[in-house]
């Protein structure tokens, strides 16, 4: 199996005995960015346009920190890589809280949430969580997170059938088609869905946690604090569920 | 006041040595775990195995029951890495205690057993080197470990692989690979094991699918990496060739070709084999499979994996009469990676089975 690490992931590098890197930031003004362009709505290239979710929150931190964002692309394979050899300064690419990276990498607070949700009809009113769904059906993605989420709560709701389709989308038409009662899909595609489907609303209790959050170097305790600060301020002034609403939800 | 207050800590006292030595009396007796009777794999496709990670499994009772999950999917095989490093200290002694729960729990499910061997301990190597250094100096000390292995666990284990990857640098200390220092290296090791288990079957490589051509820092692409074998005169020092075979995001049917990584580049790892007269020497996949992360480029969506992944099987046992065993990366980690790595599983780590690993079952007529 190391091959694919070698060739498509490679080994993180620890770097010690250096200066915090917010030091050098404040002095260049410019924070660096690393991210992988391919993970929409989060980021992408639009006609060679960088956009997306993590690209307008990398710019609203920079903005509250007095900072320019600079954008760095790498395969998400060698984004730790990256930001070990200093690369960059922060990843922000959807990156899900990994406490096994601890050693060498930082996490801020989390910003969003990825994790499984239940999507059912506006109507429907008996479903509040997975407890409600014990005799009813739940569409999911075949052999998704979801699917397995769905394996689990099995044990505990015997009667509720479980019905897999080949894509998040086809069991999200299947609630909207009557097909199915509820949904248990990732929060991105769950959301993605229901804003051309006024049919549907997702419940607002998440089943499951997969939090993204920004990556920084161990080291860098400093440029970590001004990210969580900054991240705090997005969210008490509404900015940060603005751009997620933004591109999630509109 | 004073003596009221010396009786009553003096009480106290007494109360908490009472509660420390009751306490232990409280805690539930340890868990007695035994292999159990021995177990026979039901499947229709004999050909699937699958690869563990016990390695880095502690207790006991996970262990026992990662090897049952195994034997009710029906798959019959499990490639699962012994590394000599953990064991053999300098002294010679070797602590057997982890690979003997690995080997007796596998064999009382009816599991054969596929054990790769490597990792060189520091003891072995220079200092400052990776632990997958291994040079000359300790192909003997690696050789003495091997034909230990394979005497303990004679009727046991039925399979031995030598190393792992050889081709790429990083499974060579990140040294220049070359296949006459690997050749070398099985002309001391493959004796050894012979003579301490003639029974064992011991197996070369496994080659990692890679396009690396010569000069690489990186390795050395896997076709050309055998022919070198053949060429330094592997060919009487190894019984079976292991290989993976990746599908990464092509369906497992797709041609092969010489500069292309896809599953059915084990057809020209065949060429290679029957151009230097080796046509009777089997194949053994020792590690294939898709993986369905969400955002990994090089994955697959869910339901995909699992149709490419029972496509993959039926084909080799239709069309590839010399492969004997293919081992699906991988059953289960102990604890997640949070990483892509995860989405190669059948089952997660706290024993739940995925849809694929259900498919499987299905489809060795378990389900």
């Amino acid at each position: 199996m190391v091959w694919l690490v070698v060739f498509f992931g490679g080994s993180a590098v620890s770097c010690t005995n250096r200066e915090d890197a917010w030091l050098r930031i404040q002095e260049t003004k410019v924070l660096r960015v690393g991210l992988d362009p391919t993970y929409p709505p989060f980021e992408q290239l639009e006609n060679d346009r960088l956009v997306g979710l993590d690209v307008d929150l990398a710019q609203a931190i920079a903005t509250d920190l007095g900072l320019t964002a600079e954008f760095v692309y790498f395969g998400y394979d060698g984004l730790y890589d990256a930001l070990a050899t200093e690369q960059v300064d922060v990843l922000i690419s959807a990156l899900v809280v990994a406490p096994e990276r601890g050693r060498d990498f930082a996490f801020s607070e989390p910003y969003f949430n990825a994790g499984q949700i239940l999507i059912v009809p506006q109507a429907e009113k008996d479903i509040e969580d997975m407890r409600d769904l014990n005799g009813r059906i739940l569409a999911v993605e075949l052999g998704a997170q979801g699917h397995v989420e769905a394996i689990t709560w099995q044990r505990q709701l015997p009667e509720m059938d479980v019905q897999p389709y080949n894509t998040a989308d086809e069991a999200l038409t299947a609630v909207a088609t009557g097909k199915a009662d509820a949904a248990l899909v990732d929060a991105v595609s769950g959301r993605l869905f229901i804003r051309h489907e006024p049919s549907l609303r997702r419940l607002p209790t998440p089943v499951t946690v997969e939090p993204y959050a920004i990556v920084t170097r161990i080291e860098d305790r400093l440029l970590l604090e001004n990210i969580n600060q900054s991240l705090e301020t997005l969210q008490q002034t509404g900015k940060l569920d603005t751009i997620i609403t933004h591109w999630l939800d509109n | 006041m004073i003596t009221s207050r010396t009786t009553l800590q003096f009480a106290t006292g007494w109360r908490l040595l009472l509660v420390a030595l009751l306490l232990p009396l409280l805690q539930p007796p340890p868990v007695l775990i035994t292999p159990g009777p021995p177990q026979t794999v039901h499947t229709t496709h004999p050909i699937l195995g699958v690869h563990t990670r016990l390695t880095d499994e502690v207790e006991e009772w996970k262990i026992q029951r990662t090897l049952q999950m195994v034997r009710e999917m029906g798959a019959g095989w499990i490639v699962e890495f012994f590394p000599w490093a953990y064991y053999h200290a300098e002294n010679g002694n070797i602590a057997w205690q982890h690979p003997d729960l690995v080997v007796e729990h596998a064999h009382a499910q009816g599991l054969r057993i596929i054990a790769r061997l490597g990792l060189t301990p520091e003891w072995a190597r220079p200092p400052d080197t990776p632990l997958t250094y291994l040079d000359e100096t300790a192909y003997d000390d690696f050789a003495t470990f091997a034909a230990a292995f394979a005497a303990r666990y004679r009727g046991k284990v039925q399979y031995m692989i030598i190393g792992n990857e050889p081709n790429l640098s990083y499974e060579w200390g990140y040294r220049a690979t070359t296949p006459a220092d690997y050749v070398a290296l099985l002309k001391v090791v493959y004796p050894a094991i012979k003579a301490a288990n003639p029974d064992m079957v011991v197996l070369a490589g496994a080659l990692a699918p890679t396009l690396e051509p010569p000069g690489s820092p990186w390795g050395l692409n896997d076709l050309l990496y055998l022919q070198g074998m053949y060429e330094a005169g592997a060919a009487d020092y190894f019984d079976g060739l292991a290989v993976h075979a990746y599908g990464l995001t092509f369906p497992p049917e797709i041609e092969p070709a010489p500069d292309l990584l896809n599953f059915r580049r084990v057809e020209l790892v065949r060429e290679v084999m029957v151009a230097n007269g080796d046509a009777e020497t089997s194949i053994f996949i020792t590690e294939t499979g898709w993986n369905d992360h969400p955002r990994w480029t090089r994955a697959v969506r869910p339901g995909q994996r699992i149709a490419y992944t029972l496509d993959a099987i039926r084909y080799a046992e239709v069309n590839w009469p010399y492969v004997e065993m293919m081992a699906i990366w991988a059953f289960r980690f102990p604890a997640p990676t949070r990483s892509y790595m995860d989405y190669y599983t059948l089952v997660t780590p706290e024993f739940v089975p995925k849809p694929i690993y259900e498919a499987l079952q299905a489809f060795t007529g378990n389900g």
